[in-house]
C-alpha cells in the first residue's frame, strides 16, 4: 500500500493542498466505499459469471470466445501446412498426403501404423462429429447439450448400443485382426486429443459447447456402428401395422399392407430358389391385446430426434459385367442415400500398407474403408431392408413381480442401471430390463420388449476389414459370412469383369406367428434362427451382364422366406425399376452412362400414371390453367428437372392424390398412424388400383360417396392446379421445379447457419437421383463410379473432408456434386503429383 | 513513472497469460492491478484497455497469420447472427474489456475498504 503514495508519476507533480473527496451532505466516506465494493462484487460477478458458466442460449462467453482457445481457433484449424511431426505409438514412419480438395492418402509401413495414422487424421478432420456419435450410441448426448437430448440417451440406454458395443468388444479375440486394428485406431485418435490438448486447437465446438474430449476406446467404434445399424434398420413397422389392424380392421390393413408387393418390380435374384431350411411362418389370428398396448410406443418412437428410427432407405448400386461393358472391363456404381449433413458422414481417403492396399469412404469413428475399391475389386452397398427389429409383449402377473412368462416358466428379467448426466440438471438414473427377447423398451399399458438384430454381437467390422482385402468373389462372399447387421445388398465387380450382388445380413425367422405385428413373448413365436447363407438373395455373373439393387425386395413371390413387408421394409421399386430400364437397353455401357444413371430424373412412377391422368381428364371441363397444365404433361418426358413446370404439377399431383384417397378413411377410422410413415405402401396400392383396378373400394372412401379412381383424379387435379396458381402463379409454365423443390444440407450439430442451402435440385423419391421430401435433406451421401477395363476410380460426396465451417473443406464439394460431376479417386503417386498437394511425415 | 512500469508489466503479464490459454488473466492481473495502482480514475480505465488489448492482439496476430473472415462468419452463424461476422468480433473484444475493467475495479473498490488510508495518501501527496 506504501507504494502508492511513494508513486514517482504522483510524487514528480507540484504538491496540491490536500482535498477530501467531495461527498455529498449526509453519506460517510466508509459507507461510500463499501458501496463501491459491493457495485465491484456484484457486477464482477456478473461479468465472470457469463464469462465461465452458459446460459440457455449462449455459451461460457470466456472459453468460447477468447482468441487463443476459444472459437477463434477455428481460423488455426482450417490450414493445413506441409509438416513433420512426432505421432505415439507408430513403429515406422508413416506419410499423410492430402490433395487440395482434402482427400488424404495414408502410407504406412506396416499395417499397425495404417491404422494409428487413420484415426489420426480421422480426428484431426472430425473429432467433435466422432464425438456426437459415440455420444449419441452411449446415451451422453444430454451431458453436453442439457436435457434436450434426455429423450434420445434414455432411448439409446433401453435399446442397447452401449451394451452391445461392450460386448463386441469383450467377445472379439486378441488374435482376429480387428482387435489390434481398433486399438491402434483408438491410439491415433487419442494422439490427436493429446496434441489437441496441449496446442490449443481442439474443435471449435468443444470449446463453444464447453467441453474436452474424453480419450477413445475401441468400445466408441463399435457404437457408431451401432448408430448407422440403428439408423438403417431399427424400426417401428410393426406397432404401425398393429395400429392400422386395429383402426382400419384386418381385412383392409392386410389387403392395403401386405407382405408382397402389389406392384411391379425388378428383383435381381430371380431364383430357382433353394427349399426353406426353416419351415414357413404358421400364421395365426392376432391376439387383441397385441394391437391394444401399441399406441403409446409408437408416440414415444414418434417422438424420437430423426435418424434413430429408420424410416425406409434409399441407396442405388449396379454393375456391369465386362460382356456390356464398352472399355471392355466391369463396371460399378453406387450412391448411398442418407441423411445428407456438413459434416457429410463419409471421410475420403486411400490407405496403402503391407496389408492393405484400398481407397474409397470411411466413417469417422471407424477404421475401414466402406465403400471403395482395392487392386481388384471394388464394392458398393444399399440396404437390404429386411425385417430386422420384432416387438415382444411379456406375459406378467401381479403374483410373479418382476418376472415375465416364457416357455412354460417364468423367468426374471436381468437390470442394467446406468447414470445420464444432464448438462446444468441432476443425473438421471436409469434402469434397463431385458428378458430374452431383449430390452423391455415400454412399460405403459403393458410390457413390451425387441428384438433387434442390432442387438446381436457381431464382428461386422473384422468382415469389412476382410472385404478391404479380399481379392476376389470367393474371397468377398467369405468374409460376408460372418456379417449380422443391417443387411445390406453388397454389389460386387472384379478386374477378370465378373459381378456379383449378395444381400448378406441376419434374416431372422419365427416359427409362427405374424412377425409384422407385436408378438406374444411367450416363447412360441421366438426367432428361431436366420436364412442359410446359401439361401439369401445373391447372384453372381447373371446372363444379363448386369444386376441392380435400389432398396426393392430382393426377391420374386417364390422366395420360400419370410424377410419382410412392403410396409416400409422395402422401397417402392420405382428407383430400382428405372435402373433396370436403363441398364437393359441393347448396346454397351460406359462409366459415363453410370455416372448419368447416377443422376437420372426419370419419374418411373410418373411415367405410368400420367397417361392415365391425361385419359382422365380428356373429358373433363377444364380452365385456361388447367389446359395449359394438361399440355405441359402431354409434352412431358417424366424428368424431376429444376427447369420442368410439368414435374412441379406431377409432384403435387401424386401428394394430392394419396391425400385425396386415404384421408378419408383416416378420418373416418381415427387412423393414428402417420400417413408419411406408411408412404411406400399406400403409394404402391394407389398406382396399382389406378393401373388395374380403378373401382377398388378404397376409392368409395366413407363420407366422399361412390367414385372410381378417375373421380378422385380429376377432383385431385383441379385441387392442385388452383393451389398451384395461388402459389406460383397463373401461368403454368411459370412452375419450374426447382421453385418448389430444393435441398439443404444440414450442419450436424443442429446450427442452421451453417447449413448449405437450400438450393434447387432436380429428383424426387422415386428418381435415381434421390432427393423426396422438402426440402430435401436426404439424398446420394457419395456417388462412385469404376471403370476395370480403364481403371478409372470416381468419386464425390456432397460437403468436404473438415468438420470445421472455416475451412476450404468444408463445402469445397457441394458444387461437384449438384453439377453431378465426379472427382477422380487417385492413388498417393498420383496425388502427389497434384497441384496444391500438402504432405505429412509423422515419425515414432 | 512507476505507475506506467506497473501498468506496461500488467499489460504483458495480461498477454503472455493470455497467450497461454489463460483467457480470464485479463481480470485476475486486473484485481492486482488494481489493488496495487488504488486509484479508480487510473486503474479501471487502463483495466479495461488492458483487457482489450490482451484479447485485440492474439486476435490480429491470427488475423494476420490465418485470416479470421470465414471464422468470424462461422461463429456469427453460430450464434445466429447470420452474415454478420463483426457481431463475434465485437463480442470478443466486449468480453476481453469487461474482464479487465471489473477486475480493475474490483482491485480498487477492496483496497479502498481494506486499506482507505492509502487513498487520503495518495491525495495528499498529488
Amino acid at each position: 500500500m506504501c507504494g502508492v503514495t511513494a508513486e514517482p508519476a504522483v510524487a514528480e507533480r507540484p504538491a496540491a493542498p490536500a482535498i477530501a473527496p467531495a461527498r455529498r451532505p449526509g453519506r460517510r466516506p466508509g459507507a461510500l466505499r463499501v458501496l463501491n465494493l459491493l457495485g465491484a462484487v456484484v457486477v464482477s460477478a456478473a461479468v465472470l459469471y457469463a464469462a465461465f458458466f452458459p446460459a440457455p442460449g449462449l455459451p461460457a462467453l470466456g472459453p468460447a470466445f477468447n482468441p487463443v482457445t476459444g472459437g477463434w481457433t477455428m481460423a488455426a484449424d482450417a490450414q493445413v501446412t506441409d509438416r513433420s511431426f512426432r505421432l505415439a505409438g507408430l513403429e515406422q514412419p508413416v506419410r499423410v498426403l492430402f490433395e487440395s480438395d482434402g482427400t488424404a492418402h495414408i502410407t504406412a509401413r506396416t499395417d499397425h501404423d495404417l491404422f494409428l495414422a487413420t484415426g489420426y487424421v480421422h480426428a484431426r478432420f472430425r473429432l467433435f462429429q466422432m464425438d456426437l456419435m459415440r455420444r449419441q450410441g452411449a446415451g451422453r448426448l444430454s451431458e453436453v447439450v442439457g436435457k434436450a437430448a434426455l429423450d434420445s440417451d434414455r432411448f439409446e440406454l433401453q435399446l442397447g448400443l452401449l451394451k452391445t458395443a461392450q460386448l463386441e468388444w469383450q467377445q472379439l479375440p486378441a488374435s482376429d485382426p480387428g482387435h489390434d486394428v481398433l486399438l491402434a485406431y483408438a491410439q491415433g485418435v487419442n494422439d490427436r486429443i493429446d496434441e489437441a490438448r496441449s496446442t490449443h486447437t481442439l474443435d471449435a465446438m468443444f470449446s463453444l459447447l464447453g467441453y474436452e474430449a474424453k480419450p477413445w476406446t475401441p468400445v466408441d467404434s463399435l457404437l457408431i456402428k451401432g448408430d448407422m445399424t440403428q439408423t438403417l434398420n431399427f424400426t417401428d413397422t410393426p406397432l404401425a401395422m398393429a395400429l392400422l389392424t386395429k383402426s382400419l380392421g384386418a381385412d383392409l390393413a392386410n389387403e392395403w399392407f401386405p407382405t408382397l408387393p402389389p406392384n411391379q418390380q425388378s428383383p435381381y435374384d430371380t431364383g430357382p430358389y433353394a427349399r426353406p431350411a426353416v419351415a414357413p411362418i404358421e400364421q395365426m389370428p392376432p391376439p387383441a391385446e397385441m394391437l391394444s398396448g401399441a399406441q403409446p410406443l409408437y408416440d414415444r418412437m414418434a417422438a424420437l430426434p430423426a435418424g434413430l428410427i429408420s424410416r425406409g432407405g434409399a441407396s442405388n448400386n449396379w454393375a456391369v459385367a465386362a460382356g456390356k461393358s464398352a472399355s471392355g472391363g466391369a463396371l460399378l456404381a453406387g450412391d448411398p442415400h442418407l441423411h445428407l449433413t456438413l459434416p457429410a458422414i463419409w471421410f475420403q481417403l486411400s490407405m496403402e500398407s503391407p496389408g492393405y492396399h484400398v481407397a474409397g469412404v470411411s466413417i469417422p469413428g471407424t477404421p475401414v474403408v466402406l465403400i471403395g475399391h482395392n487392386e481388384h475389386i471394388a464394392w458398393s452397398l444399399t440396404d437390404a431392408q429386411n425385417q430386422q427389429t420384432f416387438f415382444y409383449v411379456e406375459k406378467e402377473d401381479a403374483a410373479h413381480p418382476g418376472m415375465y412368462f416364457w416357455k412354460g416358466d417364468w423367468k426374471a428379467y436381468t437390470t442394467l442401471s446406468y447414470d445420464i448426466p444432464v448438462l446444468g440438471g441432476a443425473t438421471e438414473h436409469l434402469k434397463v430390463r431385458w428378458s430374452v427377447h431383449g430390452p423391455v423398451i415400454s412399460q405403459r399399458g403393458q410390457t413390451t420388449s425387441v428384438y433387434w438384430t442390432g442387438n446381436l454381437p457381431s464382428q461386422d467390422l473384422s468382415v469389412l476389414l476382410a472385404i478391404d482385402r479380399a481379392s476376389d468373389w470367393g474371397d468377398f462372399t467369405r468374409a460376408l459370412r460372418g456379417w449380422l447387421s443391417p443387411t445390406h445388398n453388397f454389389v460386387y465387380a472384379d478386374d477378370r469383369g465378373n459381378i456379383g450382388l449378395i444381400s448378406a445380413g441376419y434374416y431372422p425367422q419365427v416359427a409362427k406367428g405374424q412377425p409384422w405385428l407385436p408378438m406374444p413373448g411367450t416363447g412360441e413365436y421366438d426367432v428361431i434362427g436366420t436364412i442359410p447363407f446359401e439361401d439369401i438373395p445373391q447372384d453372381y455373373n447373371p446372363p444379363a451382364n448386369i444386376i441392380w439393387s435400389a432398396n426393392q425386395r430382393q426377391v420374386t413371390k417364390d422366395y420360400p422366406y419370410y424377410i419382410g413387408t412392403t410396409t416400409n421394409f422395402f422401397d417402392e421399386g420405382y428407383r430400382a425399376n428405372e435402373i433396370h430400364r436403363v441398364l437393359s437397353r441393347p448396346g454397351k455401357l460406359s462409366a459415363a452412362d453410370m455416372q448419368a444413371l447416377q443422376t437420372d430424373t426419370r419419374d418411373f412412377l410418373a411415367a405410368q400414371i400420367v397417361p392415365v391422368l391425361l385419359r382422365s381428364l380428356a373429358k373433363e371441363q377444364l380452365n385456361a390453367t388447367e389446359s395449359a397444365a394438361v399440355d405441359l404433361l402431354k409434352g412431358w418426358d417424366f424428368r424431376m428437372d429444376t427447369g420442368s413446370a410439368a414435374a412441379s404439377v406431377w409432384w403435387y399431383f401424386w401428394g394430392y392424390y394419396v391425400f385425396e384417397v386415404f384421408e378419408p378413411w383416416w378420418k373416418s377410422r381415427a387412423v393414428k398412424v402417420d400417413k408419411d410413415d406408411v408412404w411406400g405402401a399406400l403409394t404402391q396400392d394407389l398406382e396399382t388400383w389406378t393401373l388395374k383396378d380403378p373401382e377398388n373400394r378404397a376409392f368409395n372412401a366413407p363420407g366422399v360417396g361412390p367414385r372410381t379412381g378417375p373421380d378422385a383424379q380429376r377432383k385431385t387435379f383441379h385441387k392442385v392446379i388452383a393451389d398451384l396458381s395461388k402459389g406460383l402463379g397463373s401461368d403454368p409454365k411459370s412452375w419450374a421445379f426447382g421453385r418448389v423443390h430444393q435441398r439443404v444440407l444440414e450442419n450436424l450439430a443442429q446450427v442452421k447457419g451453417l447449413n448449405y442451402g437450400p438450393r434447387p435440385d432436380g429428383g424426387d423419391a422415386n428418381t435415381p437421383l434421390a432427393a423426396g421430401g422438402y426440402p430435401s435433406t436426404h439424398g446420394p451421401s457419395w456417388r462412385m463410379v469404376v471403370d476395370w477395363g480403364s481403371r478409372t476410380f470416381q468419386g464425390v460426396f456432397p460437403g468436404g473432408e473438415s468438420e470445421n465451417p472455416a475451412s476450404d473443406w468444408y463445402t469445397n464439394r457441394v458444387d461437384t456434386w449438384f453439377a453431378a460431376r465426379l472427382d477422380p479417386m487417385l492413388t498417393a503417386e498420383g496425388a502427389a503429383a497434384t497441384r496444391g498437394a500438402k504432405s505429412w511425415e509423422a515419425h515414432p | 513513472m512507476r505507475l506506467y512500469i506497473t501498468l506496461l508489466l500488467a499489460a504483458l503479464a495480461t498477454l503472455a497469460a493470455v497467450l497461454l490459454g489463460v483467457w480470464w488473466a485479463p481480470f485476475a492481473v486486473g484485481v492486482i492491478t488494481g489493488a496495487v495502482v488504488g486509484r479508480a480514475r487510473v486503474a479501471i480505465p487502463a483495466g479495461a484497455v488492458i483487457g482489450f488489448l490482451s484479447w485485440l492482439v492474439p486476435l490480429a496476430v491470427a488475423h494476420g497469420r490465418y485470416g479470421l473472415g470465414p471464422t468470424a462468419q462461422a461463429l456469427a452463424a453460430i450464434m445466429g447472427f447470420d452474415h454478420q461476422p463483426l457481431v463475434p468480433i465485437v463480442l470478443t473484444l466486449v468480453v476481453g474489456t469487461l474482464l479487465g475493467l471489473t477486475g480493475a475495479w474490483l482491485g480498487t473498490s477492496v483496497r479502498g475498504v481494506v486499506a482507505p488510508s492509502a487513498r487520503v495518501d495518495a491525495a495528499r501527496n498529488r
